[in-house]
């Protein structure tokens, strides 16, 4: 049996544009989201009214809102606020969902630094270490393992979520699927004329379950060893 | 220059078209919502309860869900579907998908709540003579329920923040209806404003109802 014709060019153009993109947004701000949220979680631990309430509020806001709106904030508003804030469709993505997903990590981070024994913060200061010390050897690395299947469980979010970019035009998986529909679509001399609107979706839907699937049971694995 | 000015009279000039939109967004949830409960309740139980076929079928129904992104959910049903020869109305895949969205991630939160409850309290209900639906309706159900509420309402929160998505069929709900406005009017920052406290009253509320139902209904320690 062989392929028509029509797939194998849109293949190759969906792997080489639209599946490098997708991962793009999704390396950027899985880095992002765990390296601003591990921050902001470890200090949401401190005791200090202010930055406390400061932090929550960054949370519950960028949880709060569809993702679809914040990258819409980002994408449009910002720019007529003002003109530097002028962002292109995949840094807006990308920005959009680290807002998201540092929300998510901080409260996690919360989560498991808060899980770690006093007696850990205690025997760290008597060793003399100062606060960020005592985080950066003794709490963060055991914390750290605690937030490893949260992590797992926020890159398969994150990965699904980078189809969001195809509202602004981003050209990633779902984006160059639509582009790929549209031109199958055009009549000729444009384009074959041909509908493949099904096949292609159902195509970027395997795509997505091939890359999200192993990864939801690894978040599994990990939280049941973590368990025992 | 930072030229950030509200301009009130926005509010009043886009206020009918702005609450349709809302009320869109509210009645599509409430359909999904309700939907998705129905679904997590049925196919949770049956999860729990390793009912064959049902439980397999169930499992499948979440796991594809659960692995794919809605808004290639949404693609596929509004615009992939009609090749087959079914063609259903913005309004209808509008409901449809968050709400098969919401139902799958349901089924997941009530499996874990039937199963959060201890073997022992159905041995109870079997020895009072009932038999496995009456333990169900009158044991698992209300002590699994409640462990499952506040996870379930986290998914109805996440549902009616996926009606925005709704925006690339052009079904008017919320988003819609501001990028709408937006493109008559130019006034980005009261649009974005306007938008993004609506969603925020909405969310926050849920929330908020989460904690109170969450101190409400704990059960008492020595359930557990």
């Amino acid at each position: 049996m062989t392929l028509p014709d029509w797939v194998e060019p849109i293949v190759h153009y969906m792997a080489t544009e639209g599946l490098k993109g997708t991962l793009r947004i999704a390396v950027v701000a899985l880095a992002g989201s765990a390296a601003i949220g591990i921050v902001l979680g470890t200090a949401l631990t401190i005791r200090f009214r202010p930055t406390r309430m400061l932090i929550r509020f960054y949370i519950e806001l960028w949880r709060g809102l569809p993702i679809l709106v914040t990258i819409f904030i980002i994408f449009f508003a910002l720019p007529s606020v003002s003109a530097q804030l002028e962002f292109d469709p995949f840094t807006a993505a990308s920005i959009g969902l680290i807002l998201w997903g540092s929300a998510q990590v901080a409260e996690a981070t919360r989560g498991a630094v808060e899980s770690i024994p006093r007696e850990q913060h205690e025997a760290a200061a008597a060793l003399g270490f100062g606060w960020v010390g005592r985080h950066r050897f003794v709490v963060l690395p055991q914390a750290l393992r605690r937030l490893l299947p949260p992590l797992v469980s926020l890159l398969v979010n994150i990965i699904q979520n980078t189809t969001i970019a195809q509202v602004i035009g981003a050209a990633e998986l779902l984006e160059t699927g639509e582009r790929s529909v549209e031109r199958l679509t055009a009549p000729p001399p444009i384009g074959p004329g041909e509908v493949h609107a099904f096949e292609i979706y159902a195509g970027v839907m395997a795509v997505f379950f091939l890359m999200s699937f192993p990864l939801t049971r690894l978040a599994a694995y990990l939280e049941r060893r973590l368990v025992v | 220059m930072l030229a950030v000015a509200f301009d009130w009279s926005f509010l009043s000039e886009n206020a009918g078209g702005l609450l349709a939109g809302l009320g869109r967004t509210l009645w599509v949830s409430a359909i999904a919502i309700a939907g998705a409960f129905a679904i997590g309740l049925v196919l949770g139980a049956a999860r729990a309860h390793r009912i064959p076929v049902v439980s397999q079928l169930a499992s499948t129904y979440v796991e594809i869900i659960r692995n794919t992104p809605i808004l290639v959910q949404i693609f596929f049903i509004f615009f992939g579907l009609p090749q087959l020869g079914i063609r259903l109305d913005a309004f209808t895949v509008a409901w449809l998908a968050v709400m098969v969205w919401g139902g799958a991630f349901n089924v997941e939160n009530f499996r874990a709540g039937f199963e959060a409850v201890p073997f022992r309290y159905r041995e109870a209900g079997y020895a009072l003579g009932f038999g496995k639906f009456a333990t169900f309706v009158n044991v698992t159900l209300p002590i699994g329920g409640r462990i499952a509420l506040p996870p379930s309402i986290n998914t109805y929160i996440s549902v009616v923040k996926n009606t925005s998505l709704l925006y690339v069929i052009s079904y008017q709900e919320l988003t819609t209806t501001a990028l709408n406005i937006n493109a008559l009017t130019l006034q980005t920052v009261e649009t974005f404003t306007t938008l993004a406290a609506g969603y925020l009253l909405i969310v926050w509320t849920l929330s908020a109802l989460i904690r109170l139902l969450e101190s409400h209904l704990a059960l008492p320690k020595d359930v557990r």
